[in-house]
């Protein structure tokens, strides 16, 4: 059967006032990026698959082809490990600071209602290892959603060495100590209080039976650390997320910032804060981003240290209030008046030229648009 | 306070849950006389839909429903990647090979089974290193070996009786089955107090459930 008038599960059409509000929404977050001294790295969609190695397989699932010689492809299923693909290949002086927009693909359940295309618009900062590197991230990230208008934003901090920095204290056979953590990480309450029963006694206690709870108010999450003896590692973690939630509130008073613990760093590459915001009402995250100064080991055997985020710019379509389509005017002209034509085009807002040859249909194109028409064959 | 909606499984999940729920504190005295209705808002904290099991996961993903209560068969079937935080003790039953008198598992060809499971199915015998033809059936998976569709079947039993009363004999048990309540991970983030109390609610009612069987027994 010809297939030429379907789309395949997961793809849409964008058009009128929607891919126009993205596209708004894309260029103001370029500026800013520009605005902010960032330079553009744009990659290619088609990349061979081994540079997407490092991503897990169950989350990013890719599109794959084979190129001329066999080789397998995959259009690109994440932004940042090309970004990491281009810094290791070309010997780029560092610091840098990339920024970066596009498209990327992701196999999706047939039929499940879920896009396969997403589009994304990030930084990349390549080459600072201190903290403020991370904050200039959130900063990005906050004063963005801000400029469009997104309101109520909920900052989660959370940090990819906590969970194994912990885990690694506690007084179980290695074997249950993963169960433990698949369990926590899985919010698998009843596995989970099963495997921690047995230290339910300890000086670690009152933290384990709170640990897969373990995410909210940053200052209720911290009282809770509190209770905890003190582990080598684990002080530095602590102090780095305790200065990011106060540089937050310092700079936007008006964001919730959250902590949570119990959640697994979101790729391998990660290796400090991990962060990612969300309103009350969205059905997913508005950006998401972090520290992953292992993310060029994968590439080549120097660390290089590296923060990034990325906006899921299809939230940020969906969470900004389309404007109501304007009522246009209509230009009716004689093919010689052409300039005259161009001149009102450019004087009278939201106006478009139109090219129908006769009056009568002009006006049968206006009454159906409900547009002004203006009329310059009369004033000849 | 917004409510939390929940997407419970329709049919024997369902009669076997809305005793949990009512023992949670959780008014179901709509879902009990429901005549045609599919939404139920009797309590002001909750909304509950009833939809069949797979659709649960397909609410829950789309971020429709905050919580839904399907079987632990369902979520490794569809491969699941939200928060199944709580096993309820009802719904339960366990993954089986069952065949006819005459099936014989060590044979050495490539066998042919039926399922309503393909995952489920794949991966079981993955696991024990053995490639087998999969066809999946929609219902009375009992029939086909008998009809000698196939080999063997791969199916979820409760009692055994009807593979019993199919003269069908199981050859391997495989993982257990039981009812989860499963939460999206973002809305855990959105509404953390209350669904960390229903969840609490919830343990409590089945833990008494537990043990009030227990005394019986």
């Amino acid at each position: 059967m010809m297939k030429n008038t379907n789309l395949p599960s997961g793809t849409r059409d964008e058009f009128g006032i929607e891919a126009e509000v993205k596209e708004t929404i894309q260029n103001k977050l370029f500026k800013t990026f520009r605005q902010r001294g960032f330079r553009k790295l744009t990659t290619p969609v088609l990349e061979y698959s081994d540079v997407f190695k490092p991503l897990s397989a169950e989350d990013y699932r890719p599109y794959q082809l084979l190129d001329d010689q066999g080789e397998p492809l995959v259009l690109r299923p994440d932004l940042t490990l090309p970004v990491a693909r281009v810094m290791s290949t070309t010997g780029i002086e560092l610091p840098v600071k990339w920024y970066y927009g596009g498209d990327v693909f992701r196999v999706k359940k047939q039929l499940s209602g879920s896009y396969n295309q997403l589009t994304q618009a990030g930084i990349e900062i390549v080459g600072y290892k201190g903290l403020k590197a991370d904050w200039e991230c959130l900063e990005v990230a906050l004063s963005g959603c801000k400029s469009m208008g997104i309101e109520n934003v909920t900052i989660e901090l959370s940090h990819a060495k906590f969970v194994d920095t912990l885990i690694e204290q506690l007084e179980l056979p290695d074997p249950t100590k993963d169960s433990l953590k698949q369990a926590l990480f899985a919010k698998d309450l009843s596995k989970y209080s099963q495997l921690s029963q047995p230290l339910s006694d300890t000086q670690f206690g009152r933290f384990l039976g709170e640990w897969p709870w373990l995410f909210g108010n940053f200052d209720t999450v911290m009282a809770v650390v509190e209770t905890l003896p003190e582990i080598d590692g684990l002080q530095s973690i602590i102090t780095s997320l305790k200065s990011t939630a106060a540089f937050i509130n310092q700079l936007f008073p008006e964001a919730n910032v959250t902590l949570d613990l119990s959640i697994p760093s979101p790729q391998s590459y990660y290796t400090g804060m991990a962060f990612r915001g969300f309103t009350d009402k969205s059905a997913g995250y508005l950006f998401s981003g972090g520290r992953y100064d292992d993310l060029l080991t994968n590439f080549q055997n120097v660390k290089t240290s590296a923060v990034g985020v990325a906006f899921d710019v299809d939230a940020l379509v969906e969470r900004t209030s389309l404007p109501d389509d304007q009522p246009g005017a209509l230009i009716f002209f004689t093919s010689d008046q052409w300039q005259q034509a161009e001149e009102t085009l450019a004087k009278v807002p939201n106006s478009t030229l139109c090219l129908t040859d006769s009056f009568e249909s002009a006006q049968r194109l206006a009454a159906s648009s409900n547009s002004r028409l203006i009329d310059l064959t009369k004033s000849r | 306070m917004e409510r939390i909606k929940i997407a419970l499984t329709k049919g024997r999940t369902e009669d076997q849950v809305v005793p949990l729920l009512e023992a949670a504190g959780i008014n179901c005295d709509g879902i009990r006389n429901k005549q045609r209705r599919l939404i139920f808002d009797e309590d002001p904290r909750y909304e509950i839909i009833l939809v069949k099991g797979p659709d649960v996961l397909t609410y829950l993903n789309n971020g429709s429903v905050q919580i839904g209560i399907v079987g632990s068969d369902i979520l490794t079937e569809q491969e699941n990647f939200q928060y199944a935080m709580l096993d309820l003790d009802v719904g339960k039953c366990r993954f089986v090979l069952a065949s006819t008198k005459n099936f014989n598992p060590q044979a050495h060809r490539r066998k042919i089974i039926a399922t309503k499971y393909p995952n489920i199915t794949k991966r079981y015998f993955q696991g024990i290193g053995e490639d087998v033809e999969i066809i999946k059936i929609e219902g009375s998976v009992e029939l086909a070996p008998l009809i000698g569709l196939a080999d063997a079947i791969v199916d979820i039993v409760e009692t055994g009786n009807t593979l019993r009363e199919n003269n069908l004999q199981i050859y391997a048990k495989l993982q257990p089955v039981n009812t989860k309540v499963v939460v999206n991970r973002l809305a855990l983030r959105q509404y953390q107090p209350q669904i960390k109390e229903l969840i609490a609610n919830l343990e409590n009612a089945n833990q008494q459930m537990v043990q009030s069987k227990l005394i019986k027994e």
